[in-house]
Order: C-alpha cells, then sequence, then structure tokens
C-alpha cells in the first residue's frame, strides 16, 4: 500500500477527476457536518442554518429520564458486548491464524457467519430463539445478539494483527522455557496492543451503533439509543435528534480517530 | 504447523469462541430455518404462500432494482474516489482515506436524519435553490426513490472504495511504464490497463455492494417513501405487525439464499487469490 499509481493521465482527465472525487468526498462527509449546528440550534425548529445558537438541545436529552435511559442501557450493553467479544475473540483470533486443527474450518465458519447472514436474518434469528428461551426484551438479549455479530470483526482483526508479528521473539520465549499461555500473555499480547485496542473500539462502536438487531430484541425497558433514535424518526423529525446524533457521531469521531492513528498507514484492511 | 500444537492449549484458546458459536450464533439461524418451514410439522405452506404473495413479488422486485442500481451508482463514485486516491503520494492519501473512512464508522440513522434535514420539503437544498429563484422550492427529494438512492449510495461507496483501492494499487508500476515506453497514450493506457486490471476489484465490491443492499433495514424505512420497502421492512412487518413468523422466517431464508447466490462468486473469487 506505499506505492502510488503512475497511470498517466491528460490534464484535461486528471482535473475532472479530481473535481468529481472532491465533490464524492463533500458528498460522503455532508451528513456528518450538517447535523453539528443543528445541535445547537433553537429547541424549536429545524432549520439550516440555526438562527441562533444554544445548548437547549443538549439540556433537553440530558433532562429527558427516557433519553438517558437509553443513553445508559447503549452504553452497558456495549461495555458487556466488548468485553465479551474480546474475551472469546482474542484467544481464537489468534490460535486461527497460527494453526491448523480439526474442525478449523467448520469452527471458524460458523464464528464469521454473521459477516455473511444478512443482519435482518440475524436479527430475526435471536428473536426466535431468545423468545424461545425465554428471555427476549432483557438486556441480556440484547448483549447476547450483539456479542454475536461483533465477535466476527475482533476475530478477523486479531487475524490480521497476529499474521503481522514477528515469530523470533515467540521462538526465543518459547526456548526460555514459556508455556503457551504464559507465552501468550507476555510475548504475544504486548505486541499485539494496538490492534487488540483497535478491536475493542471496533467492537465497542459497532455495539453502540447497532439498529436492527437491537430493535427485534428491545423491550421497553431495554430501549437502546439507535432504537429510541431510530422510533424517534420514524415518528416525528424533533429538534432533540440532532443533539443525540452529534452525540452519537463524537463517539463515532473519538473512536476512529484512535483507531485509526493506531493502525497507521493501513487502515484499509479491517 | 506450530510448536505448541497441544489439545490443551486448544481448548483453552478456542473454547469460548465455540461456545458462542454453539450457543448463541448457530440457533438464531436454524431457529429461522425451523420456523419457515412451520416447526416439526416440515411443511412449506409460508414459502408458497409468501411466493404467490403479490406484496412480496413487488417488494423483491423491488429490493432487487434498488440493490442493482445503488451497487451501481456507489461503484461509479467509488471508482472516482479509488482512482483519485490511487495517484497521490502515500500522506496525503492517508488523509484522504480518513475522509472516507469517518463516513464509513458514522451511525447509519445520522445519516439517514441529516438526509432529510438536506432533502426534506424545507431542507437545505430546497431552501437554497428557493433562494437563488426567489421563488418557493418544494423538491420532493426525500421519501422517495431518489431519496434512497442517495442513502445508499452515501452508505455504500465507503464499501467500495476500499477494495477498489487495493486492487488499484497491486497493479505493477512497470506495466504502466512499459505501455507509455510502447507508445500508449494516457487515454489508451487507461482503458487498456488500469481498468481491465482493476475488474476483480470493481467486481468484488459491486457483488459486496449487492449483497449489503440487499439487507437494508434502516435507509428503505426512514429516506424511502412508503412504497420504497424492502425485504427486510418486510420481514419487521411479518415479525411485528402481523405476528405471522412462519412468513417473517420463509421471507428471511428467501433473502438469505439469495445472499449466500451473490456472495458465492466473491468467495471463491478471494480463495483463488490467496
Amino acid at each position: 500500500m506505499s506505492q502510488t499509481i503512475h497511470d498517466p493521465l491528460s490534464r484535461r482527465y486528471r482535473a475532472m477527476g479530481t473535481g468529481l472525487a472532491v465533490a464524492i468526498y463533500l458528498f460522503l462527509l455532508v451528513p456528518i457536518v450538517v447535523t453539528f449546528p443543528m445541535a445547537f440550534g433553537p429547541t424549536n425548529a429545524l432549520t439550516f442554518p440555526p438562527k441562533e445558537y444554544s445548548f437547549d438541545l443538549f439540556n433537553i436529552f440530558f433532562h429527558s429520564p427516557t433519553w438517558l435511559a437509553s443513553l445508559f442501557e447503549s452504553l452497558k450493553v456495549a461495555v458487556t458486548a466488548m468485553t465479551l467479544a474480546m474475551l472469546a475473540g482474542v484467544p481464537a483470533g489468534y490460535w486461527i491464524a497460527r494453526n491448523d486443527f480439526v474442525g478449523k474450518a467448520l469452527v471458524t465458519g460458523v464464528i464469521m457467519s454473521p459477516l455473511i447472514v444478512p443482519t435482518i436474518v440475524t436479527a430475526l434469528g435471536l428473536f426466535l430463539y431468545f423468545s424461545y428461551l425465554g428471555i427476549s426484551t432483557t438486556t441480556l438479549s440484547i448483549v447476547l445478539g450483539h456479542l454475536m455479530v461483533t465477535l466476527p470483526y475482533v476475530v478477523v482483526m486479531v487475524v490480521a494483527g497476529v499474521n503481522k508479528l514477528d515469530r523470533n521473539l515467540e521462538f526465543g520465549a518459547e526456548l526460555m522455557g514459556a508455556g503457551p499461555i504464559r507465552m501468550f500473555l507476555t510475548v504475544v499480547v504486548p505486541q499485539l496492543v494496538p490492534s487488540l485496542v483497535s478491536a475493542a473500539l471496533f467492537a465497542f462502536l459497532l455495539s453502540f451503533d447497532e439498529v436492527i438487531i437491537s430493535w427485534f430484541l428491545a423491550g421497553s425497558q431495554t430501549i437502546t439509543l439507535p432504537v429510541k433514535m431510530y422510533t424517534a424518526l420514524e415518528w416525528e423529525v424533533s429538534p432533540v435528534i440532532a443533539a443525540v446524533a452529534t452525540l452519537l457521531t463524537m463517539v463515532s469521531l473519538v473512536v476512529s480517530i484512535v483507531a485509526i492513528a493506531l493502525r497507521k498507514g493501513t487502515p484499509v484492511e479491517t | 504447523m506450530t510448536r505448541i500444537s497441544s489439545l490443551r492449549a486448544q481448548a483453552i484458546f478456542m473454547s469460548p469462541a465455540t461456545m458462542i458459536g454453539v450457543a448463541i450464533v448457530l440457533p438464531p439461524l436454524l431457529y429461522v430455518l425451523f420456523t419457515s418451514v412451520n416447526g416439526s410439522a416440515l411443511s412449506l405452506d409460508a414459502f408458497g404462500a409468501v411466493l404467490t404473495s403479490a406484496l412480496f413479488r413487488q417488494t423483491l422486485a423491488r429490493t432487487l432494482y434498488v440493490a442493482g442500481l445503488s451497487s451501481i451508482l456507489s461503484l461509479l463514485l467509488g471508482f472516482i474516489v479509488a482512482l483519485h486516491l490511487a495517484r497521490q503520494p502515500p500522506r496525503r492519501r492517508a488523509f484522504l482515506m480518513v475522509l472516507v473512512l469517518l463516513p464509513f464508522w458514522t451511525s447509519i440513522l445520522v445519516k439517514a436524519f441529516a438526509f432529510t434535514i438536506i432533502l426534506g420539503r424545507n431542507g437545505i437544498i430546497n431552501n437554497v435553490l428557493s433562494w437563488i429563484l426567489q421563488t418557493k422550492i418544494e423538491l420532493p427529494l426525500v421519501l422517495n426513490l431518489f431519496g434512497l438512492l442517495v442513502g445508499m449510495t452515501n452508505f455504500l461507496v465507503p464499501l467500495i472504495v476500499l477494495p477498489v483501492l487495493a486492487s488499484l494499487l497491486a497493479i505493477d508500476g512497470a506495466i504502466y511504464r512499459a505501455a507509455a515506453i510502447m507508445g500508449a497514450k494516457p487515454a489508451r493506457i487507461f482503458w487498456t490497463v488500469t481498468l481491465p486490471m482493476s475488474l476483480p476489484g470493481l467486481f468484488a465490491g459491486l457483488l459486496s455492494t449487492f449483497v449489503m443492499c440487499l439487507g437494508a433495514f434502516v435507509i428503505p424505512a426512514l429516506l424511502g417513501g412508503p412504497h420504497d420497502e424492502m425485504l427486510s421492512n418486510l420481514v419487521d412487518f411479518y415479525n411485528r405487525q402481523i405476528l405471522d413468523w412462519p412468513k417473517a422466517s420463509a421471507i428471511s431464508v428467501i433473502l438469505f439464499a439469495m445472499a449466500i447466490v451473490f456472495a458465492t462468486p466473491l468467495a471463491v473469487w478471494r480463495r483463488r487469490k490467496v
């Protein structure tokens, strides 16, 4: 990924290409930028640009029991799902990257399947399964649903990270008599820290932003922020949503900036 | 392959993920299949009812149409961006990549909300047009097919850029030099080298965005009109409004089968590449 292509283009086409590309960058970024000024607008109207600026919308959000409850529900779910996905996904990713074993294709296929299955199918399946188990509409059911979809991403990112490691350090540790667990914890994990942090952040964000699965599993007491926002958008577009959108974007921005900084140069491989 | 392949170590490393696979990942998928055939009754009634229903057929046709159109549009836009990125020196490319990745990481709800502000009847575009033309303009730009396509394309472009950029950068620079030495003009080089050699990446990008589109849920619900529902929305409708789980499951199984059909060439191609 370090080289640049040398396909020459005449100046006219080059300028045209650049112009189009800039327009597309703007098209991609405009939805993110637009919500910011709206979030600081007045509480009675959604006009762009707002006539006056204030923190009123954030005030409403942070004083609304239902919005706050959904924010905390989302944080609770995302932190738990991220933790579980890391606990299961890091060792599995390491093992899958390094070993051939009986049933490897089957096990990885099952773990990775949520990447291929349309989310709506997963969501309906989780709803039916958890209803059967009697845990539908609980926080636990949402956490498990999010765990199912975050785990494959964690595994993929860990596999990519492990493949970039320098094996000599591990051979050294082994020669010095370290067992597999000890070697994994003292030699592999420290080298993997940047990959692990970005995997964890990605898992957190994936869960924090997840709509469809949460929508199928949500009960009246377990409404995550995206589900609350989805309902709000379906019924009426109230100005408070602009503040919520800005909060969601801030979370994504922080997470992605940290993750991109950690994985310098190779943000392409997700 | 490794020196620490003891069964004990494997059990420690693989058990948690395997348990999740067996207890959480597999059952929901089997449950959908099980429910679609009406449980142990093993009847195909739900499939029959779904396949003969006009609502399902319309929704299926619309899903394929919208998915096709929005993936082709995204491919076009994504290819332009990838070409532009591929020509930049690495440092500037890394910066521009962030502009592509930020939307990729942004909540889909935020984007849907933003487009209602931009495209709505009193939205930014209509206001700007009204100001320029000095008359009240209220173009219907959202809650219809147009709004749906804008939202889908915006969501998909980053997903196209990543594989296409990778395939563009994988082209050996010597080929361009050889073509130039042989006297090919820039346009000729583009048509005979750059485009054909990036076709695998374009093809992969097109298929994966198409599969993504098939399962779209939020964008059609929020940016499409009342007649722009896609298969996912139909599943939600049967699940939530009608409480007809066999039908909801049958549609899910059909959707899943379609995703597999379109994702298979992708998997085969990826395997061959490795």
